[in-house]
This record gives C-alpha cells, sequence and structure tokens, in this order.
C-alpha cells in the first residue's frame, strides 16, 4: 500500500479511536443531533411542499408514506411544516444562548473579579432574577414588550438570552473566584492591566471549560422554551411552522388527525433526547480531561 | 448554633430576594421604556381611553409611589381591581389558589409512589435489562416537554381510552367525583415530571445504601430481601432526595402554567397567562410576585434541609 494511503487510513482510524472512546451517550446524542442539524439545513429545500402550502392533500386523510404527520384541516402537509421550522428552532436556541452566555460571562466574570458592592449587587439581582421562574419571566417580558413587537423572532431570542443572563453570570462568577487568586492573575493586576482586559485575557480562558458545558446544557433546554413559549401563544405567531407553534395550532385535532400533534411531537422530543446525551457525554469528557490536566 | 445560624442567613437573603423581585417586576411592568397606558391598549387606542386607563392606574403619579402604595396594598391584603372586568383582585386569585393547591397536592402525593417503585425496581436489579429499561424510559420522559407529555397523556385517555374529561373544567359547583376527573390528568403530567427527575438520584442513593454493612447485617439475619429494602434501606436513602423534592416543588410553581393551560384547568396558571395576555397590570404583578415567592420559599426549604440534615453543622 503507497505510504501516502496508509497515512491518511491511520489518521482516520486516529480519529475513530478518539470517537470509540467517547462514552456512548456522547456518540448516540452526536448522532440524533447531526441528523436533526442536517434536516434542518436542508430540509427546506428536499421538503415535499410550502411551509404554509394548502391543498397538499385532502385535509385529515391521516398518514400515508406521501404525508408521513398527515394533513391539517387546511391540508396543508405537516412533515413538510416540520421540515421547514427545523432550522427557526435551532437558529433561535442558539442564537439566543449565544447571547445570554456572552453577556453572562462579561457580568459575571466582571462581578468576580471586582468584588465589592458592585459584586453584590450584581448577584442579588442575579438571584432575584432566577427565582422568577424562568417561563413565567420569558412571559412577562414578552407581553411587556407590547404588540409590535409580538412575534417577533428577535424578541424571542432576546428573551431567551435574558433568561439565561443570570444563570451564565452565576457560574461565571463562580469560575473567576476559583482562579482569581491565582498568581497570573495578580501579577496581571500588578502590571496594571485594567479590569477588562484581565477578564478577557486571564479569567475568561480558565472558565472556558464551565462555560461551555453551561452552554450545552442551556442550549439543549432553549429548544423545549422557546417551543413553550410559542405552545402558550407568546412565542412566534403562526403559520411560523416553529415546533411549539405547530403543536398548539394542530393540538384541536388531536382527536380526528393524532399524528399531526404526535408527529412534530416526535420530532421535537427527539431533538431533546440528543441534546441531553449529547451534553451529558460531553459534561463526561470535560470533566475528565479537567481532571486529568490537574493532575 | 452554626446551623440555626446559618438558616437564619437564608431566611433574610430569601427576604431580600423576594423584595428585589418586587422592585424588578415593578420596573418591568410600569417603568419599562414606552407609555404602560399606550402598551395595554395597543395602537388603535384613542387618547381619551388612554387618558381614563392612566387615572385607573394611577400612573400620573411618580413611580416610587406608585410602588409603595402597591408593597403597602400587598400588605393590607388590598390589591385594587383588576382591569379586564373590574372585580377585586383578591376574589379573582382566591379560588384559583384554592384549585391550584388541590393540584399541586394530589401530584405530590402521586409523585412519591412513581418516584420510589422505579427507582426500587431498578435498585433491586441492577445493570440487568430491567434497570437499562427503566434509565432510558427515564431519559424519554425527561426529555419531553410537559406540554407534549400532557398533550400525550391527554391523547391517552380522552381519545384511546376515553375516560377523562378532555377539559378539566371546574368550579365552585363541581361533585368530588368531578373534581377528582378534572385533576386526573394534570397532576399525573405534574407527578411524572419531577418523579422522573428524582429518579436517577433515588436509585444511585438506594444502591448505595443497599451496598452498606448494616443492610448486610439485616440480610445475613435471614429478613427478606423485600423487608430489607423497605424497612432499612430506603428510609435511609430517602433523606438526601428530600432536597431534590424541595427543588421539585419550585418546578411546580412553572409547571402549572403549561400543565393547566394544556388541559384548561381553571388554577393559577390560567390566570397568570390571562393576565399576561390581556395585560392586566395589577393581576400580573400579584400572580408573578406570588409564583416568585413560591419558587423562594421552595429553593429555601431545600437549603434549610441540606443544613438540617448536614451531620458536620448539626453536631457542633
Amino acid at each position: 500500500m503507497d505510504a501516502q494511503v496508509q497515512l491518511r487510513i491511520s489518521g482516520l482510524s486516529s480519529y475513530y479511536g478518539v470517537w470509540r472512546r467517547t462514552p456512548i451517550s456522547f456518540r448516540v446524542g452526536a448522532v440524533i443531533l447531526a441528523i436533526h442539524i442536517v434536516a434542518a439545513a436542508t430540509g427546506p429545500f428536499w421538503a415535499p411542499y410550502g411551509l404554509a402550502q394548502m391543498g397538499a392533500g385532502m385535509p385529515l386523510s391521516g398518514m400515508s408514506w406521501a404525508h408521513p404527520f398527515g394533513l391539517d384541516q387546511m391540508g396543508r402537509d405537516v412533515f413538510s411544516r416540520v421540515l421547514h421550522g427545523g432550522h427557526i428552532v435551532i437558529i433561535m436556541a442558539l442564537s439566543g444562548t449565544m447571547l445570554g452566555a456572552v453577556l453572562g460571562s462579561i457580568v459575571g466574570l466582571l462581578s468576580g473579579y471586582l468584588g465589592g458592592w458592585f459584586d453584590d449587587v450584581v448577584m442579588r439581582i442575579a438571584e432575584a432574577l432566577i427565582s422568577i421562574p424562568f417561563l413565567i419571566l420569558g412571559m412577562l417580558v414578552i407581553s411587556m414588550a407590547g404588540s409590535e413587537l409580538a412575534g417577533q423572532p428577535v424578541l424571542v431570542i432576546f428573551v431567551v438570552g435574558f433568561i439565561y443572563l443570570p444563570r451564565f453570570a452565576r457560574m461565571a462568577r463562580a469560575a473567576a473566584l476559583d482562579v482569581i487568586t491565582r498568581d497570573f492573575v495578580m501579577v496581571a493586576r500588578l502590571r496594571g492591566e485594567d479590569p477588562w482586559s484581565v477578564v478577557r485575557r486571564e479569567l475568561l480562558p480558565n472558565a472556558t471549560g464551565v462555560l461551555l458545558v453551561e452552554f450545552a446544557l442551556r442550549a439543549g433546554t432553549a429548544p423545549v422554551l422557546i417551543a413553550s413559549l410559542g405552545f402558550l401563544g407568546f412565542g412566534l405567531r403562526p403559520p411560523t411552522p416553529e415546533w411549539g407553534v405547530l403543536i398548539a395550532e394542530n393540538r384541536p385535532l388531536i382527536v380526528v388527525a393524532p399524528e399531526t400533534v404526535l408527529g412534530p411531537g416526535f420530532v421535537l422530543a427527539s431533538l431533546v433526547i440528543g441534546l441531553n446525551l449529547w451534553t451529558e457525554g460531553l459534561a463526561r469528557i470535560l470533566g475528565r480531561t479537567a481532571r486529568t490536566n490537574d493532575q | 448554633m452554626t446551623a440555626l445560624r446559618l438558616i437564619a442567613g437564608r431566611f433574610g437573603l430569601a427576604f431580600v430576594t423576594l423584595f428585589i423581585v418586587s422592585i424588578i417586576i415593578f420596573a418591568m411592568v410600569e417603568i419599562l421604556p414606552g407609555d404602560v397606558a399606550s402598551r395595554i391598549l395597543g395602537q388603535l387606542a384613542t387618547a381619551e381611553n388612554l387618558e381614563v386607563l392612566r387615572a385607573q392606574l394611577q400612573l400620573n403619579d411618580p413611580a416610587p409611589k406608585r410602588y409603595l402604595n402597591w408593597l403597602v396594598g400587598i400588605f393590607q391584603g388590598d390589591l385594587g381591581n383588576t382591569l379586564t372586568n373590574q372585580r377585586p383582585v383578591t376574589e379573582m386569585l382566591g379560588p384559583r389558589l384554592k384549585n391550584t393547591a388541590i393540584l399541586s397536592l394530589v401530584a405530590f402525593a402521586l409523585y412519591l409512589p412513581l418516584a420510589l417503585i422505579p427507582a426500587a425496581i431498578q435498585a433491586l436489579n441492577r445493570d440487568t435489562v430491567k434497570d437499562h429499561a427503566l434509565s432510558i424510559l427515564t431519559l424519554i420522559i425527561l426529555s419531553t416537554p410537559d406540554f407534549l407529555l400532557g398533550t400525550i397523556l391527554l391523547f391517552g385517555f380522552v381519545v384511546v381510552i376515553p375516560i377523562l374529561p378532555a377539559q378539566s373544567l371546574v368550579d365552585h359547583t363541581s361533585s368530588f367525583l368531578e373534581y377528582a376527573r378534572a385533576i386526573a390528568l394534570p397532576a399525573t403530567t405534574l407527578a411524572l415530571v419531577m418523579a422522573f427527575y428524582a429518579v436517577r438520584m433515588l436509585r444511585d442513593n438506594l444502591i448505595e445504601v443497599l451496598d452498606a454493612e448494616y443492610i448486610r447485617t439485616a440480610e445475613l439475619n435471614g429478613l427478606s430481601r423485600r423487608s430489607v429494602l423497605w424497612r432499612h434501606a430506603l428510609p435511609n436513602a430517602l433523606i438526601p432526595t428530600l432536597n431534590v423534592t424541595a427543588l421539585n416543588f419550585s418546578y411546580l410553581i412553572g409547571g402549572v402554567v403549561i400543565v393547566e393551560k394544556v388541559f384548561s384547568f381553571p388554577g393559577f396558571g390560567r390566570l397568570l397567562i390571562d393576565a399576561l395576555l390581556l395585560r392586566d397590570i395589577p393581576l400580573i404583578e400579584i400572580t408573578i410576585l406570588i409564583a416568585a415567592a413560591v419558587y423562594i420559599a421552595a429553593n429555601l426549604a431545600a437549603d434549610v434541609i441540606s443544613i438540617v440534615l448536614n451531620p458536620r453543622l448539626r453536631s457542633s
């Protein structure tokens, strides 16, 4: 065998070896997530019907190969609508979580580094925000944003970020307190670096592991949060095929056409199962590497 | 003494947090940029309507004064009238809170066996097919959003096996049986979510206890596997789970919002959603404050339990 080919194979097999050594939950989760991401990215291009295209078939005619999740009362193909909704769910979940992670990390790291009254005030407010059950806090913000913003994806993304902000801040602050007494932070402070640069160059790199797991965890619950808001009528508006909205729209049909509710429900639940497995595996991997680094 | 001081500290912090929550709620509802009255009425409101609403909400007073009035009102039990039907807020809240309290109690009663039985089966059949099957079931139920779980239960017990009503509508004229039938599904949904949240921890605790020396002694004394489990292992495994149970209570206050909506149950959660959808300011403020207070109380209970159960703090 040609040396180059052999090299390539051994490169591949070492990747395969790493993959084999990851926890089983991580692998199963990654496969489920990969299917979801591919379906979300490509779905709108190969979905048999449009996202709100009526007359795709006989309304409420049940499950068939042509319509795996059936048709709603307007004759819209539910499977196509689910495919058109995938990227909405994933993009909103990721960008909302990202917003909360970035702002929350800045607030938390600064708060931990500066300490004093600033820290006290910030943490009391964060604690108070966490004390309002997150779904209720989200509904409050959406309700108070007024009717012009209602139903806008930007508002939902902002709400997800706002809900996660204090939670990230708390994690980041704890991580900051963990490293703040180390020599390199002291040296940076004595060098006369301003707080912002200490936070960015000394604290942030050391908090990355914790924040990454937190990010995975929150990004995993964000689809449920967004779908719950949509289900309750506080999220996006019909006919946007976000899955929570879709399930709420089809719920009155559960007696005559249960597949129009259970189909999207199965897809949403499988996404969350994938996310949960993957996050659990990731936490285990990062926990393990963090421990080996310490030794 | 350390434990007592710690507990007193937790109580103090809880009150401070609740106080800050009240400021946040008030600020979000009444001081957010933009005019409150036009936000409630929307763009089509006439100047006249806006003026009437402003007068009713006393929006012409400065914000700190309105906040103080609101706080004083809470302590005096006078919460003003709702905007939508002009009835006293307290009168609206009473029956709704009662319904939700009953719902929560039933959910908790169902929660205990639903958590205990799978955990006991798993611990006794550790690493067997049964154990893994239940672990997968736990994962699936935990991954199913509660509105979906409720909808699936609704499908099962209303459509497939039609024994329960689709809408859990009850009022003060309902008989006990009607109440029981109305509450069955929402309570089961809540109980399932809470139970499977606790199952994994309970299983691990049980396994740990079953491996302990005193359990081996009991077994060697000839006690049956079952009596060892129920009489000796379970009480010891339950104690650490108390913490989870208290935290589950804090889930409940958010959970009822969804579950009451799914089953059209006339409780506190529905009132909260309706208030927010109709932008009924007095009702919004008090319902969210109550939700936060319950959440804070549940977390306080969890904290106190773990302090009391910590032997290092107890002995000193």
